[in-house]
């Protein structure tokens, strides 16, 4: 996940860039570091330093890596064959290359023909069976032809062996979601969490998941983890500040015969209540009526 | 007898300096020699397996206070289940390694080839040192010692006399070759060689490595005691929050 400061950074070099002002490089080398998927600036820009061979020769070995870059990019806005070239060039410096077979298999991947990319996949695993970014492409490929139980089946197979793989984790977690398998979209968060405990987006989510398997002890562990996500973020996330909000009412709902005291944190959704008031005066003030009459009929 | 010799400053132009001199080449040699001879070393699937187990099992137990209890304690029997968790190896499969990694015949190739590249340059260079740099005083060592040290550090010297500060150039030799690994470690980056000592202790303590680690995997999280962290943080939010509407 990228940060604040690399996310303006970004910004800021796009604009750089987009306005003429040179930095061509940097901008894509930023790209390719922090892995975001700018693919129609980085097919534009990359062109432009390729095609220009004072520039090309001006990069030296790193010309290789942005082919490969260009490649890729070009497969996302289907610019098929920019990409095709590409990968021939890549092809003649490294005849014997596991990285240009792989681009190979995306590029059929790229054209639809998913029975030959996927014996490309499988040849290349065979030579390679730990390699995990074709693993990833396979899922991948069982996705975008719809077949998202062989997707999860893949996966969850690819996990077996690469259970430290937190990318991996989290779409799993996305795929069981998509599918309305929570329980097991809730374990998935939890490995997340475990890897990474100090990221909000990760007990947010696993708290949307809890509150939607609703239940008693689920809404209690929810309201939870929205709190912590609270803490976190400094009480900036809305969606959280909703959260809180939302938990508290189906609590009461849910224990309305008996008598459970919410002891441990009697003015937190009030709190939570006053504060999205607040943001909402300062963000959106045209939405505030519409804010404090549902928050009234949930406090009711 | 503590009388001071007077070494000839030739002593010093030719043999000190051009000894630590040939010595840093032919360690840069070696380094550049390894690199073109190490032969790609395809992962064994199944110790990625258990350095990605490893992983987990460290993440479970460092982040054990976040995740609610019950799951918690799934995950523990996950892992340190008698019959089959993934951190429990049976007492046989342990002694099994370091024999399999013997008889292995890729492994054994190539600690064969480190082992000749690290003995042939030393056996080379200390036959030079003795043919050519034997017989004389080489320098003085500034710090006394005992007599122990003479039959070690002056070996070309025959007299019995001269003190054990004064050394001959085989002494020399070995103070190099254990002292320019910092050198080296300087000008070819970390990744260098040169290091005979630490590659020796690395080959006796491999063969137990995964199965040791996964034992004391196992061993911390049968300790940890879950301690679930979030209802402090629902008080902790209640503190963010009024400082932030306040």
């Amino acid at each position: 996940m990228v940060s604040k400061t690399e996310e303006t950074q970004l910004n800021r070099l796009e604009n750089q860039v987009d306005n003429g002002g040179g930095g061509a490089w940097e901008y894509l080398c930023l790209v390719r570091k922090l892995k975001v998927r700018r693919s129609e600036k980085v097919l534009k820009y990359g062109l432009s330093i390729l095609n220009d061979s004072r520039k090309r020769s001006a990069l030296g070995p790193e010309e290789w890596t942005l082919y490969e870059q260009v490649a890729i990019a070009a497969m996302d806005c289907q610019c098929l064959d920019v990409a095709k070239d590409c990968i021939k060039v890549l092809q003649k410096k490294f005849p014997e290359s596991k990285r240009v077979g792989r681009l190979n298999g995306m590029l059929l991947e790229a054209k639809g023909s998913w029975a030959e990319a996927e014996k490309a996949y499988s040849s290349l695993l065979e030579d390679n069976p730990l390699d995990q970014v074709i693993h990833k492409r396979r899922v991948a490929m069982a996705k975008a032809q719809g077949n998202i139980s062989g997707a999860i089946e893949l996966l969850n197979k690819y996990l077996e062996i690469f259970m430290a793989d937190h990318e991996a984790w989290r779409e799993l977690a996305e795929i069981y979601i998509s599918l309305q398998m929570y329980k097991q979209a809730a374990f998935c968060y939890e490995e997340l969490i475990l890897s990474q405990p100090t990221v909000p987006m990760h007990h947010l989510a696993y708290a949307d998941v809890l509150y939607t398997l609703s239940g008693l002890e689920n809404l209690q562990t929810a309201k939870k983890y929205y709190a912590s996500t609270i803490d976190l973020t400094g009480g900036k996330n809305t969606r959280a500040l909703f959260g809180i909000c939302l938990c508290t009412s189906a609590i009461a709902q849910v224990s309305k015969g008996r008598n459970k005291e919410d002891k441990e944190s009697p003015e937190l959704h009030s709190l939570a209540a006053t504060a999205l008031e607040k943001d909402y005066k300062q963000r959106a003030s045209d939405k505030l009526g519409l804010l404090t009459s549902a928050l009234r009929s949930l406090k009711t | 007898m503590a009388e001071d010799l007077v070494l000839d400053t030739a002593i010093r132009d030719w043999v000190l300096i051009p000894l630590s001199v040939v010595m840093v080449l032919i360690g840069i040699l070696r380094y550049f020699v390894s690199k073109l001879m190490r032969s790609f070393q395809v992962p064994d699937p199944k110790i990625v397996k258990e350095g990605q187990v490893i992983v987990r099992a460290r993440n479970l137990r460092a982040a054990a206070n976040f995740i609610p209890p019950k799951s918690f304690r799934s995950r523990r029997v996950y892992f340190s289940n008698e019959e089959n968790g993934l951190l429990f190896v049976p007492k046989g499969q342990a002694q099994n390694a370091q024999a399999q990694m013997f008889s292995d015949p890729n492994m054994a190739m190539d600690m064969m080839k480190k082992n000749l590249s690290m003995i042939i340059p030393q056996t080379l260079t200390f036959a030079w040192v003795n043919f050519f740099f034997s017989g004389f005083v080489a320098a003085k060592i500034p710090f006394p010692l005992t007599q122990r040290f003479r039959s070690m550090l002056q070996n070309g010297i025959d007299l019995s006399t001269v003190d054990v500060s004064y050394v001959s150039s085989r002494s020399w030799y070995f103070l190099n070759l254990f002292g320019l690994r910092g050198l080296f470690s300087l000008i070819l980056g970390e990744e260098n060689a040169t290091d005979d000592t630490q590659r020796m202790m690395q080959m006796s303590g491999f063969g137990f490595d995964p199965s040791k680690s996964l034992g004391a995997e196992k061993d911390g999280l049968d300790i940890v005691q879950h301690e679930w962290a979030l209802p402090k943080f629902e008080h902790r939010a209640e503190a963010v929050l009024k400082k932030l509407v306040s």
